[in-house]
């Protein structure tokens, strides 16, 4: 928006306009307002204290046109030389609001795709390092979901449902037009808005990018006049959620007995020197057992900081940040330090040029756990985790199994440090020769670097007794990303046409080297001294290269912004395709009725926003990995005699001499509307993706040699609604209530496979389905006691699995597996409730994922192993029960699987927040413009079906979801 | 306006430069990949087609996975307290979705199909004639071995002849008569074509050709052949037995057994980046243990027993595979040497901590025996003991699965620390022991008793106690097959034959019925098939014409 600003040639002016503008609610100044002649480039903006001065050869009358984000534009007529106060209305109503779109920016009321815009605010609203987790349920159609609960989790985000299986699910991130996938780099406080574009035809300008939704980051830019200063700072506790219990020492003997009393070994206590070693009989006896989980799992905590200044001239305009994040997880390797730098810079060359770079550095240090709770899961209770001189007993009672505890316990056991940087710039320069007609070039340079070294003792979990090991990685990458954007606006009458040309070209480029050795003689080395590894001195590199070209024309219209039509075209040529399938063209149109604006409904009281949105586009996707289409050899280690005899056979995965874009074509309707003056503004939206040459990692039968290959198969379907509701409730003196509410169901069906008319079931494709689904048998129950006979049919006994005879031909065969379930939701969605009173402010956050299944491991049932296991409610004799078998010690219990698919919904209370806003008349005497302070538990509250377990990890044991409670400010100066 | 024409000339430029140069600039370019294509066109890379063919026999031998194949659910082993597969072990519920099946199917035929590379190009390679016609003997040998485990243990398979180099998404079953017929011509032209020694230890030779066709010639009932052919390998390449049997598995003797007993061998090493371990940068999917794993499976629980504590020279105890009572007593251990040369019985105490009152390091500490022991022994005696009565019940089932005589063939006390896993002991897949047995057993066949005891007795007297000789031979009368497939237990417990021994016989059914009461109460007549993994299964086009074997599920 501020490339627009372009002041005009400043000669011969003569009258100077000068003017204050404030808020007409609180009558405090309004900095950076943009004030303007209307119809002319001449503007300026306010500086801090509210002032602008304006210059003009024109006499007489003027028409100021005065804009500020989150305030109704409005337009005064100046005929001497002063505007005096010019007081601007905060706006409930955000149809003004400019709206960033590929390549460009509309007013969301001209928009005619799908669209959600976050403002920076929002975003920064919920303390977190990761803006995309900030995000969680405020867009209907995003599925955010925090991937662990590890100090350096990520996100995943998926818009719409799965349209891919082999090509990436992830949205396209766009940050200050770079293409940038790391989008947790990004520190939250510099973001000035983020724009979701969800339907092809918003997406249609990234063509084969966008068919995953596209995701905008806009970050703040430097305001005119004197220095601002915002500082944020929070800190807090982190603990785990919920964790399943395992069995203690005494249940785990009592599991035991239990087993070998099934197969006759064990009747009393008498027998226990029959199923228990020596010394698991002298922990029984002395009641020793250790709970691994505790020793391993402590409290974490984090603390964040974040500075931002913003300050500039008419001339030029700068955003500087420094921002410092420090997570401690749960465990002790597990810590990760983020430290950020942001500076963008804007500048008017002349009245023709503008040139302007933003620079992004990341630097992350961070220590990486391994999984101890796997093997805290695993090992036996019994015996103690030190022994009584207080070392660490290293395979306690001398078991199978190491302690869990070695790798934090021994001095120098374990390391793995990765310490990676990121830089991200873009430089443009925009040359604006004609009004209405303006050519932008953007280059912009990712460079990544990483290195991790990793080292693993002797008794380190991951070598278990094998030679010490020292790994050093490192990998460098070059994402070069250069675009030409030609945008030419013209108006002819009540005709508005934008017409936008691009070209673009992509190189991704990274290699990598990696060296390990084994047998290093001085542990505290660690990964330092790789060359004094006594044997097995390795070293590999790689290289991976990527390049996509494309060609984009788009053209809006509308006609008295009443009827509005967008048409799109992009042609994009991909590396990773097979030649003669490279180039594909990707299509799209787009028109919206603004019916607010026609005659009957312009005085409505009620209705004071009505528009209705179809579009239609096609999206691509190619493969994720940039060499689907090779048959690749793999090293096999290997010697005669002690001669090595190096071998090379065949990838798991062959290559795919055919592969081709995979298409969506995607429908879509909305409603936009506002009532009562926007008190209720509501966005609804249908939509229908059709997917074609699904690209599929197919897995093939493995008496071809090979076991799975990249395919164009098949097709899916993706239907659902998408409903975004904001209320004020209450709106009255001090107090005002607002609500917001976000809704989305999806419905994921495959149409078709390459099969035929037949199911996949190696992959567990079924036509009219998700694409996740669980199928197995499914369990009824356990053979009771008095079911024996029946039992005896299906070869079963009282106490195993009962399993549903789905074709009811009296015996059970693979063809009675059945679809138990989907992992994916059937609905998802947030309700957020803002209070604020006075000073004060409450925000509470509700989140809900309804309908999913999961796998869960911690319901995994062992028998006839000597592992520990989460304390289930198994069937004994006396104890009848229809949810676990009954443990037996020669194991070979079937269907056990069926045991473990569980309902994944869950509600959460996201978030409980309370702020309080110092007076301005104390903060004023501290010479701060504002200062809030706030408590904050994020994840405090989960509900779910599933005990001791928070279903939003997935089914998995490790790293387990965490919550957090969290102080801090947010200071203005 | 000079700058606006300026401003004009850089898009359209750029968009002339890009349009001309876009179809260069994305053909791919991956400098770290290597093709087939590419490296097995040339001489030094067939090399390493021909290395990756053998690497696979790794993936079987030495592995638990393959001793769960070859070795258990027969007569001769029971599962040990952590044994990892009771489906193979006792036929508990043995289905296609068994892990260790899935595993062996899938490298099984991942070897077939670079061996058929291999075979099929080996033209391109660049191999001078000589060398050329030498490497595609050594893969036509491999394919034909690795057909046999298979057919032998699925039956009527998948037998691609030809590298799968595009989607391939049906697979059709082959009887086993036609396989065994391209494993006949594979190992004829091997045969053949192959020389008679190898610098390479681990390659294979024509000795090693022969003496596994006359595997394959008694597997398919052709007596005479399978006698020939073994004679051919005892009587023209100088191999001859180790002169005590126990000599065959020390580590620091292995060389010499190889260079006068083993016919042919999978070669391990003890350099472990030549090794089968998974390594990220060495071999990406390699097998998650790696060497040689036998040394872990065997063991019993020793180390928590009074005087004694995990060491190198005892092993790590994965307590996965234990004897059966009637494998014990097939032994006459008064005269037949292979009970001590198969067999740990006693353990010394290297414990003093834990050592009961008189009991100094070197003192025996536990004895395990298939004897029974009275109760006025054990009192008189420091040292525990677990006699045949504690181990086993009288029918022979198992009543403690953790303190039994353990196998100690594969041990390994020069492994680098007390839980190494890995284990550089090379497997001896054919020992000139087995030619005699072969031929003993083909005699036999053709009702020729006598032939059939010289043979047999060859054996029986390298095992017989010193100056016992004479009582460990047998007459032609006593022999007969049961006595036949007792020798082989006796000969060549745990070295990854039983189970094809007793199927070649058809004896698996009765034998376990007879020798092993935990395995009989699973096993089924249908049990001389596994069952082919429900992956395949699952992910063939053509499900109605490729079916599981009779009495899966």
């Amino acid at each position: 928006m501020l490339f627009l600003l372009l002041s005009w040639p400043a000669f011969a002016q003569t009258r100077k306009i000068t003017g204050t503008v404030t808020d007409s609610s609180t009558g405090s100044a309004l900095p950076g307002v943009t004030v303007r002649i209307l119809n002319t480039q001449n503007g300026t903006q306010t500086d801090a204290k509210g002032n602008f001065l304006l210059q003009t050869e024109t006499t007489g009358a003027v028409t100021l046109q005065v804009s500020y984000l989150g305030y109704a534009n409005l337009q005064k007529t100046v005929t001497g030389n002063t505007a005096g106060i010019i007081q601007m209305s905060p706006e409930i109503n955000n149809i003004n609001e400019v709206v960033v779109v590929g390549y460009g920016e509309v007013k969301k009321r001209d928009l005619t795709g799908s669209v959600v815009s976050i403002k920076g605010d929002e975003v920064t609203k919920i303390p977190s390092t990761n803006v995309m987790e900030s995000l969680q349920g405020k867009i209907p159609g995003a599925d955010i979901v925090r991937s662990n609960g590890s100090s350096n989790a990520g996100t995943t985000v998926l818009l719409r449902g799965h349209r891919s299986l082999a090509g990436g699910n992830d949205p396209l991130y766009i940050v200050d037009g770079a293409i940038y996938s790391h989008i947790e780099d990004l520190n939250p406080a510099d973001v000035q808005s983020m724009e979701v574009l969800k339907d092809a035809s918003a997406t249609a300008i990234y063509g084969s990018r966008g068919a995953n939704g596209v995701i905008i980051v806009t970050t703040k830019s430097g305001t005119l006049g004197a220095p601002k200063v915002s500082l944020n700072v929070y800190g807090g506790l982190t603990d785990v959620a919920e964790y399943p219990h395992y069995m203690t020492g005494p249940e785990y003997v009592a599991f035991q007995r239990q087993a070998y009393r099934t197969t006759g070994k064990w009747n009393s206590e008498a027998d226990d020197p029959n199923i228990f070693n020596a010394a698991e009989l002298a922990d029984i006896k002395n009641n020793t057992w250790t709970n691994y989980r505790d020793l391993l799992i402590h409290r974490g905590n984090e603390q964040n900081y974040e500075i931002n200044i913003s300050g500039g001239s008419e001339k030029t305009k700068a955003f500087f940040s420094a921002g410092f994040n420090r997570n401690k997880g749960l465990f002790k390797f597990d810590h990760t330090n983020k430290y950020t730098a942001r500076l963008n810079i804007i500048h008017n060359i002349s009245n023709l040029f503008q040139a302007g770079m933003n620079s992004q550095i990341t630097f992350y240090d961070i220590s990486s756990e391994s999984d101890p709770l796997n093997e805290a899961n695993k090992i036996i209770p019994l015996g103690a985790a030190y022994d009584s001189t207080g070392a660490l007993a290293i395979y306690p009672e001398n078991g199978p199994q190491l302690n869990p505890l070695v790798n934090e316990a021994i001095p120098n056991n374990y390391a793995d440090n990765t310490k990676a940087s990121r830089l991200l710039t873009t430089a443009f320069v925009q040359i604006t020769p004609l009004e209405g007609l303006s050519l932008r070039s953007n280059i912009s340079v990712t460079l990544n670097n990483s290195r991790e070294g990793i080292f693993n003792g002797r008794y380190s979990l991951d070598r278990n007794g094998g030679d010490p090991r020292s790994q050093y990685q490192s990998s460098r990458g070059t994402d070069i990303l250069w675009e030409n954007i030609l945008t030419y606006k013209k108006q002819l009458g009540n005709h508005h046409f934008t017409l936008t040309g691009v070209t673009s070209y992509q190189s991704d480029q990274s290699d990598n080297g990696n060296g390990q050795g084994d047998g290093q003689l001085i542990p505290s080395q660690l990964y330092y001294g790789l060359g004094n590894a006594t044997t097995g001195l390795v070293a590999s590199t790689g290289y991976v290269e990527t390049k996509l070209i494309s060609f984009t024309g788009r053209l809006n219209y509308d006609w008295k912004g009443k009827y509005l039509l967008t048409l799109t075209g992009r042609t994009d040529g991909s590396s990773k395709l097979a030649p003669g399938n490279k180039w594909a063209f990707f299509p799209s149109a787009a028109a919206a009725w603004r019916i607010s604006q026609e005659n009957f409904l312009a005085n409505s009281k009620t209705v004071s926003n009505l528009k209705l949105r179809a579009s239609y586009g096609v999206a691509g996707n190619d493969p994720l990995d940039a060499y689907s289409i090779q048959s690749l050899l793999t090293n096999i280690s290997f010697g005669y005699g002690e001669t090595s005899a190096p071998g090379y056979g065949f990838s798991p995965q062959i290559g795919n001499k055919d592969l081709k874009w995979e298409l969506s074509a995607t429908k879509d309707i909305g409603l936009d509307f506002g009532l009562w003056n926007d008190r209720v503004s509501a966005s609804v939206d249908w939509y229908d993706t059709r997917t074609s040459d699904l690209l599929l990692p197919r897995l093939l039968p493995t008496s071809t040699g090979v076991q799975s290959v990249v395919q164009n198969i098949g097709k899916t379907r993706n239907t659902g609604i998408e409903v975004s509701l904001s209320t004020v409730n209450i709106q009255s003196g001090a107090i005002k209530w607002t609500s917001s509410v976000t809704f989305t169901s999806n419905k994921e069906e495959i149409v078709s496979l390459a099969t035929g008319g037949q199911n996949d079931i190696a992959d567990g494709w079924f036509i009219g389905h998700p694409t996740a689904v669980f199928y197995d048998y499914q369990k009824v129950g356990i053979w009771q006691t008095d079911q024996a006979d029946e039992a005896a049919k299906y070869g079963q006994t009282p106490g195993t699995i009962h399993v549903k005879d789905e074709d009811g031909d009296g015996k059970i065969t693979t063809s009675d597996r059945s679809i138990l379930g989907a992992a994916v939701p059937k609905w998802s969605g947030g309700l957020s409730n803002t209070i604020s009173y006075k000073g004060f402010d409450l925000n509470v956050y509700v989140f809900a994922r309804i309908g999913q299944m999961i796998n869960a491991n911690y319901l995994r049932f062992k028998s006839g192993t000597y592992e520990n296991q989460a304390m289930h409610d198994y069937w004994t004799p006396e104890n009848e029960t229809n949810a676990f078998p009954r443990p037996n010690s020669n194991g070979g219990l079937q269907y056990l699987s069926t045991l473990q698919y569980v309902s994944g919904s869950f509600a959460k209370i996201r978030l409980i927040s309370l702020g309080y806003t110092l007076p301005k008349s104390l903060t004023d005497s501290w010479k701060m413009r504002n200062l809030r302070i706030y408590v904050t538990a994020k994840d405090p509250f989960t509900f779910s079906s599933t005990q001791n377990y928070d279903p939003e990890r997935g089914g998995s044991e490790n790293f387990p979801m965490t919550k957090s409670f969290l102080v801090g400010a947010n200071i203005d100066f | 306006m000079k700058l606006n024409i300026h401003s004009y000339i850089l898009p359209i430029v750029t968009l002339a430069l890009l349009a001309s140069s876009c179809n260069k600039q994305l053909e791919q370019y991956n400098p770290g990949g290597l093709t087939a294509e590419a490296v097995f066109s040339t001489p030094e890379g067939f090399e390493t087609l021909v290395n990756a063919a053998y690497s696979y026999e790794r993936w079987w031998y030495g592995k638990e996975e393959g001793y769960c194949a070859s070795e258990m659910g027969t007569d001769i082993w029971d599962a040990g307290q952590a044994a990892p597969d009771p489906g193979l072990t006792d036929y508990v519920n043995l289905q296609g979705s068994d892990d260790y099946l899935t595993g062996l199917w899938q490298d099984l035929y991942a070897a077939v199909n670079i061996c058929n590379y291999g075979i099929v190009y080996v033209d391109k390679a660049g191999l001078a004639p000589a060398m050329k016609t030498t490497r595609l003997a050594e893969l036509r040998f491999l394919r034909a071995f690795y057909y046999w485990h298979i057919t032998e243990t699925w039956g009527a398979s998948p037998m691609p002849l030809t590298p799968t180099e595009g989607i391939e998404t049906t697979a059709s079953k082959v009887s086993v008569d036609s396989i065994y017929q391209q494993i006949f011509n594979d190992l004829t032209f091997a045969d053949d074509n192959l020389p008679v020694t190898t610098g390479d230890y681990g390659r294979v030779t024509k000795p090693a050709a022969e003496a596994f066709l006359a595997r394959m010639y008694l597997t398919r009932g052709m007596n005479q052949q399978a006698s020939d052919m073994a004679d051919k390998v005892i009587n023209n390449y100088g191999f001859h037995l180790v002169q005590h049997y126990a000599d065959l598995w020390p580590m620091d003797k292995m060389a010499a057994a190889e260079d006068s007993e083993v016919i042919y061998a999978v070669n391990y090493t003890e350099n472990k980046s030549l090794d089968d371990a998974q390594d990220d940068i060495l071999f990406p999917f390699g097998h998650s243990r790696g060497g040689n794993n036998g040394h872990l499976d065997f063991l019993m629980k020793y180390d928590d027993q009074p005087g004694m504590q995990r060491s190198i020279e005892y092993g790590r105890p994965f307590v996965r595979f234990m004897p059966t009572r009637f494998l014990l007593e097939l032994f006459n251990d008064k005269i037949d040497a292979r009970y001590t040369g198969s067999f740990q019985t006693a353990w010394y105490c290297n414990n003093a901590a834990t050592a009961p009152a008189g009991m100094q390091p070197g003192d025996t500490a536990v004895v395990v025996t298939k004897e029974a022991v009275s109760q006025q022994e054990r009192d008189s005696k420091p040292y525990r003991i677990y006699d045949i009565n504690d181990t086993y019940n009288s029918d022979g089932s198992v009543k403690d699965n953790q303190h039994f005589v353990q196998l100690s063939k594969f041990m390994d006390p020069t492994r680098s620390s007390i839980n190494e896993q890995v284990s550089a002991r090379d497997v001896f897949v054919i020992r000139l022991a087995e030619m005699y047995l072969i031929a003993g057993e083909a005699q036999f066949k053709m009702n020729n008793p006598q032939k059939a005891a010289d043979y047999i007795n060859v054996v029986r007297e390298r095992a017989a106690l010193p100056g016992d000789q004479a009582l460990m031979e047998v007459k032609p009368a006593d022999i007969t097959l049961d006595f036949i497939m007792d020798e082989w237990a006796r000969e060549f417990a745990g070295e990854q034959l039983r189970w094809f021994t007793l199927k070649r016989e058809d004896k698996l059914i009765d034998r376990v019925k007879a020798g092993n009461p935990n395995a009989a109460a699973g096993i089924q007549s249908y049990h001389t098939l596994r069952p082919i993994p429900q992956t395949e299964l699952d992910a063939v086009t053509n499900p109605n014409d490729f079916k599981q074997n009779p009495g899966y599920q």
